[in-house]
């Protein structure tokens, strides 16, 4: 067993351990957790297969950016826990045995079992770049020049989750009370203070 | 690399929309309430000019653009010439009803644009890249337009339904599109159809990623036993939204299939035929024999488009040239008749009254007849009465079946087509023969009354030419 | 090098057989329910990427990257979603969604 097997086990096993604990954590926030453990160790698996730039853009946009999201909803949103966890147990035959038929079916598939799939030749060898290969300068050759359309596309994307994401959540309280600084610094004296004339009255002692 | 080899004029349309939808965004983010017009007639004149610049590029060759990700051939021209036509319909019909419902925003036009930018590009796509971009585009879309009546409970259901159902479905058109790389090792659907044709059709990895694609597809199109989310997001939506996503994605969804099933897996026609039969017949079945039970008619119309879908599924397993043309067909002849239903729905609604239930209708021949003439077109049609343009969908789609010694299936089409019959005729009855029980008169303004009447006319007028249309959606496919 | 490919397809092939049943099991909270759903993008990532490698092409990493950009907006809209249906029925419990029947 060399040292990338070990790797390639160690964080394989990581993975779908933190796998399972997103399915079963009873509290949404360790689920969120775990699903940041799993991505962390799909991003090392994804530096085994050379695809370094994926890797580490997994770790800074998903769980730097989507997952405190989910964390933030999660904590926002007022979740009871106990009623939460009703109907778990009920499902849990059904869910395990379906999982159990789709995996093993999947595997007879894509796994070495079956005669025939996946033995492309070219498949089987994959090239080891060297050392000074740059994995990101060869992406981003391609999605700047080949893939410009996608790019374009995934722009306008990004654009409608902004646009959606406002629409939906942002309204105006009638409530709040807002501060101008502007207006504030511009007060002039005469905004403020009225002096009033009036004739000097004497109080009459009795 | 220079940018002409690109051949980016061939998406002009496709620039075009894009850039005006940007312009729609700008200005109306600088307008108050009382000018939201500005921005619908901007976004109708976006139309019109993408229409004009599809109409000009027209051709029959087979042109790519941007490193082959992009394609335009006879299908692509059709097809975007419907949704872009039909978008801009849909906007005409929701104007006075989300003016009645405090959602007359920008918003709403411009994720529709947006929402027409991903249909034109999936119908124009040569890659699963594109595909999968495109396909999210509309998707993230139509999940945001749903919700946009964000202080009505039943939108925000209807919309979280529809994102999860929606998302899962595009979790397993990933994974089989994942195969179908790691198979064929090319994104481009030219190089997948090729790497088909050289393992055959018998390989198991091929079907595997074919089984996930199809579910993906038909979770997107609704055909049982994927359409849960189907009735609950045509009936919490706002209408506005029920007729936009009634009507265009179902074009666009009948050329990702032609595109992913055809193009890229033509060469397992012979799987996908089978697995097809179940899901047509299904569809059928369970469309047309749910519906009766409905009394809302949004809900109504959705178990109607079920079916109608199932029948489009007809066309596409015949797996021939005439199949096709004549599923197409029968989507173009969907999509205008569902328009057209909805439109009368939002006809009759007014602020604070929907409309969506089939009792709304009673009468409706006393309080206007010539609108109740329109619905009855309209349910002729989507019953498939002579001589109405649904009487020649169907028909072209049973002729196609029967050609392809499957007349057993045609039977069951015929079967379930005449149950049908019978929830559509119970409109018509209460139209024309139950007592009204709402004399408000109609309020809405007369470019709608307008456009909904060539509407209907236009489905009778086809019904009486048939062959104009029909020969155009032939051309296509020769 | 040892680890072959049927390795990552059968990784990848677990993981979406995970996120299925996480889907079945957490009926009543949609949060977790979103969750699933990013790992079942994970997993089809996993097999882009093992086959990108093995391939020896670009093309599938850079499927993954707009995979990872449009994730990124979807989970935004959901959140969205998710948000603004608390604000009208205080629930996330997809049971309890049950407004619209027939």
């Amino acid at each position: 067993m060399t040292f990338t097997d070990f790797i390639f086990f160690a964080f394989s096993a990581l993975l779908l351990a933190s796998a399972m604990g997103v399915i079963t954590a009873r509290n949404p926030v360790h689920s969120a957790l775990f699903l940041v453990l799993s991505f962390f160790s799909c991003s090392a698996l994804w530096l085994l297969l050379e695809a370094e730039f994926l890797a580490i853009a997994l770790v800074l946009v998903y769980v730097g950016a989507v997952m405190v999201l989910f964390l933030f909803i999660v904590m926002m949103l007022d979740i009871n826990l106990v009623q939460m966890r009703e109907g778990f147990v009920r499902y849990l035959p059904v869910g395990v045995f379906f999982a159990l038929c789709l995996v093993g079916i999947m595997i007879w598939v894509v796994g070495d079992f079956s005669a025939g799939v996946f033995e492309v030749p070219t498949l089987q060898q994959a090239v080891q770049h060297g050392a000074d290969y740059s994995n990101t300068k060869a992406l981003g050759r391609v999605i700047y020049t080949d893939y410009v359309l996608p790019f374009e596309i995934a722009a306008v994307i990004l654009l409608v989750a902004i646009i959606a994401a406002i629409i939906l959540t942002m309204r105006r309280r009638e409530m709040t009370k807002y501060q101008t600084p502007s207006k504030q610094v511009m007060v002039k004296r005469n905004d403020r203070l009225r002096i009033v004339k009036m004739e000097a009255t004497v109080e009459e002692s009795e | 690399m220079t940018l002409d080899a690109l051949n980016y004029i061939v998406a002009l349309p496709e620039i075009f929309l894009l850039s005006m939808t940007c312009v729609v965004l700008v200005v109306d983010v600088s307008l108050r309430d009382a000018q939201r017009n500005a921005s619908y007639v901007l976004a109708q004149l976006s139309l019109l000019g993408t229409f004009l610049l599809l109409l000009s590029g027209m051709t029959d060759a087979r042109i790519y653009a941007f490193n082959d990700m992009f394609v335009q051939d006879g299908m692509a021209d059709l097809l975007k010439l419907f949704v872009v036509a039909i978008v801009a319909v849909v906007f005409v019909y929701s104007r006075d009803y989300l003016k009645g419902r405090s959602i007359f925003k920008g918003e709403y036009y411009l994720l529709g644009l947006f929402a027409t930018l991903g249909m034109m590009l999936m119908i124009s796509s040569a890659s699963l890249l594109m595909l999968y971009l495109g396909l999210e585009l509309l998707s993230l879309c139509l999940y945001a337009m749903v919700a946009l009546h964000r202080d009505n409970g039943n939108a925000s259901e209807a919309a979280m339904k529809y994102f999860v159902l929606g998302a899962i479905a595009s979790g397993m058109l990933l994974y089989g599109m994942s195969i179908l790389y790691g198979l064929s090792g090319s994104l481009m659907l030219v190089d997948i159809a090729h790497a088909v044709t050289q393992t055959g059709s018998t390989d198991i990895g091929m079907v595997f990623a074919l089984v996930f694609v199809l579910v993906a597809l038909m979770f997107k199109l609704g055909a049982v036993p994927f359409h849960m989310w189907v009735p609950d997001v045509y009936q919490g939506s706002p209408t506005a939204v029920t007729v936009f996503l009634s009507t265009a994605p179902k074009l666009a969804g009948f050329a990702i299939i032609m595109r992913l099933l055809v193009e890229a897996l033509g060469g397992l026609h012979t799987d996908w035929q089978q697995m097809l039969v179940i899901l047509a017949v299904l569809s059928m079945a369970i469309g047309n024999i749910v519906a009766i039970a409905q009394a809302n008619i949004k809900r109504m119309l959705a178990y109607s488009t079920i079916s109608h879908v199932g029948f489009i599924i007809l066309g596409i397993l015949a797996a021939s040239a005439e199949g096709y043309a004549s599923a197409m067909f029968y989507t173009i002849a969907y999509a205008l008749m569902s328009l057209g239903g909805f439109g009368i729905i939002m006809l009759l609604a007014r602020s604070g009254f929907e409309a969506d239930q089939l009792d709304d209708f009673k009468g409706l021949n006393q309080r206007s007849p010539w609108f109740a003439f329109m619905m009855l077109i309209l349910m002729f049609s989507m019953a498939g009465v002579p001589p109405t343009l649904g009487f020649w969908a169907k028909l072209a789609v049973l002729k196609s079946i029967i050609h392809i010694d499957m007349v057993w299936l045609a039977g069951v089409a015929v079967f379930f087509s005449i149950i049908g019959v019978f929830y559509y005729l119970r409109i018509i009855k209460l139209m024309y023969f139950d007592k009204q029980q709402d004399n408000t008169p109609l309020q809405c303004s007369t470019d709608m009354q307008f456009v909904l009447s060539g509407n209907a006319l236009l489905i009778l007028a086809l019904g009486l030419y048939p062959t104009s249309l029909m020969v155009l959606c032939v051309s296509v496919f020769t | 090098m040892m680890i072959s490919l049927s390795s990552y397809l059968i990784l990848g092939a677990i993981l979406f057989a995970i996120s299925i049943a996480g889907i079945f099991l957490n009926r009543k909270n949609v949060v977790v329910l979103l969750m699933c759903i990013e790992l079942m993008l994970l997993a089809a990532n996993i097999n882009f990427v093992a086959f990108s490698h093995y391939l020896n092409d670009l093309a599938g990493q850079v499927f993954v990257f707009f995979i990872l950009t449009v994730a990124a907006a979807e989970a935004a809209i959901g959140l969205a979603i998710l948000v603004v249906l608390f604000r009208n029925r205080r629930t996330i419990d997809v049971e309890q969604l049950n407004e619209m029947k027939g």
